[in-house]
């Protein structure tokens, strides 16, 4: 497909996002999201009361309004490369005030879980698979804590995985299941060597 | 003596011990026993686990719960993460036929099942049922009432949110917790913009601090605005990101808002005349000495 019109270079730039190309499209994509989200995206009018209730959206590019647009028309690539893709708190403030009955944030998760499976994730969200495998907790104790818990007559370690570490194993068998500490690893020494 | 199983989760018991030793005693007090979910884990975090595989944290999650199941106990817990993680996945699999199916798959490797014969709670909508405890009897157990100070409450993101999957109603402006807070004897304050999220989640204060804090940022211009004298709200991690927040928005901003955050269960600690001591307040990045003053 022809991806100019001859126009001067400069307007050719300035109207390369408003084209729409039916190679970039995969309407799979608009199926397997609304597969994995439990939403409709294809409901979306467009009106924005997603963006305008999202607390990231006026410090950041961040637009859950364009998601969704990436979601029904199958932009994949653009949707799951865009790094803004993480910026969402998960607040659901869009969800409860979408007059489509959408759930734009459940669209935004549908998205990362696409994301993961092309390797494209943050680091940070990795860490907590490996704190979670190794102690079964994201947020794990320290020795600051551990004393400070004594004095207040708590065991040093919580009644959790931490004071039962047998009960670790069900978890690992769980990530296991899943590759995910396999692929977590993998990923995180690719990017930290 | 109701007795449920008592779901840690994370923050509170490994950041804010303080947090979790008030809710046994509070509880207690109350007419609530918390027993011990021994094993449990991470619920898992909804933004970290529910970002890279949504089927991993149902089948964390079913762990967790069929761990209460194995006691015939509900569930109560003090943190919306994981009100978020625990309550939906629970809710999920008792209504969706095949995904209940495909956690037993996983859970079968441990020997466990999801039966669907529990609910889960949170200590927080516990508190305020008038047929389980309500104000009454909170205001009834005061014994050092909050007078004189002015408290505004965060009710944070995924107790309430999103509403048609909940029970709470509107989300607009929400006015329970403020009922449970005057009943210590405070005067709660309303502030701008009161349900905007505290910038933690889905994964974004690991992702992008700068961006996470500036959230918070804009949460304490508002409650500066309203002259409040603490912050309380029923979530450790909106707790971690108030607290210890304001450490970060003082390096990366230069503002510095001194505003005490203390989650309900240890505001009700310190009215049923628990002390500082024994909330470890001296854990909390911030100090709560200006609000303490004006209490003790």
């Amino acid at each position: 497909m022809a991806r100019t019109k001859g126009y001067p270079e400069a307007l050719e730039k300035k109207l390369a996002d408003t084209r729409l190309f039916e190679d970039e499209r995969h309407p799979e994509f608009t199926k397997t999201v609304e597969k994995i989200s439990m939403t409709i995206p294809h409901m979306c009018y467009q009106c924005g009361t997603c963006t305008a209730s999202c607390p990231s959206a006026p410090r950041s590019s961040y637009r859950i309004r364009k998601f969704v647009r990436r979601a029904l028309l199958g932009l994949e690539d653009e949707a799951l490369t865009d790094p803004d893709l993480w910026l969402c708190t998960t607040c659901y403030s869009c969800t409860d005030r979408c007059p489509r009955d959408i759930a734009p944030t459940d669209v935004i998760m549908a998205m990362r879980n696409l994301a993961f499976k092309r390797d494209i994730v943050p680091v940070n969200f990795l860490k907590t698979v490996q704190a979670i495998y190794t102690t079964g907790h994201g947020v794990p104790n320290n020795d600051v804590n551990r004393a400070a818990r004594k004095k207040l007559g708590l065991p040093a370690d919580p009644p959790t995985t931490h004071g039962f570490p047998k009960y670790v194993k069900g978890i690992q068998h769980i990530l296991d299941y899943f590759e995910l500490k396999k692929n977590a690893d993998r990923i995180v020494k690719e990017r930290e060597g | 003596m109701r007795e449920y199983a008592f779901f840690l989760g994370c923050i509170a018991p490994n950041r804010y011990p303080g947090a979790e030793s008030a809710s046994y005693k509070t509880a207690e007090k109350l007419g609530i026993k918390l027993l011990d979910l021994e094993g449990a884990s991470c619920c898992p975090a909804p933004g970290a686990f529910g970002s890279i595989d949504l089927n991993v944290w149902y089948a964390m999650a079913a762990r967790n719960l069929v761990i209460a199941e194995q006691m015939k106990k509900d569930i109560a817990l003090i943190c919306n993460g994981c009100y978020k993680s625990i309550w939906e996945v629970n809710h999920k699999l008792k209504h969706h036929k095949e995904l209940r199916e495909g956690v037993n798959e996983v859970l079968k490797g441990i020997d466990m099942e999801f039966k669907g014969t529990i609910d889960v709670w949170h200590l927080a909508e516990l508190f305020y049922d008038p047929e389980i405890v309500g104000c009454d009897k909170i205001r009834d157990s005061v014994k050092v009432p909050l007078t004189g100070t002015r408290i505004a409450v965060h009710y944070g993101c995924h107790l309430m949110k999103p509403k048609k999957e909940r029970h709470f109603g509107s989300t607009e402006h929400p006015w329970w917790i403020e009922e449970m807070v005057a009943a210590l004897g405070a005067e709660p304050v309303d502030y701008r913009n009161k349900m905007l999220c505290c910038g933690a989640g889905g994964g974004v204060r690991g992702y992008d601090l700068v961006h996470s804090i500036d959230i918070t940022n804009e949460k304490m211009i508002n409650l500066k605005e309203a002259k409040v004298d603490a912050l309380t709200e029923v979530c450790p991690f909106c707790q971690l990101q108030f607290d210890r927040g304001q450490i970060e928005m003082e390096e990366k901003f230069g503002v510095r808002w001194g505003l005490p955050v203390l989650h309900y269960c240890e505001l009700l600690g310190l009215a049923q005349g628990m002390t500082p001591q024994e909330l470890a307040l001296d854990l909390h990045a911030v100090s709560c000495e200006p609000f303490l003053q004006k209490v003790l």
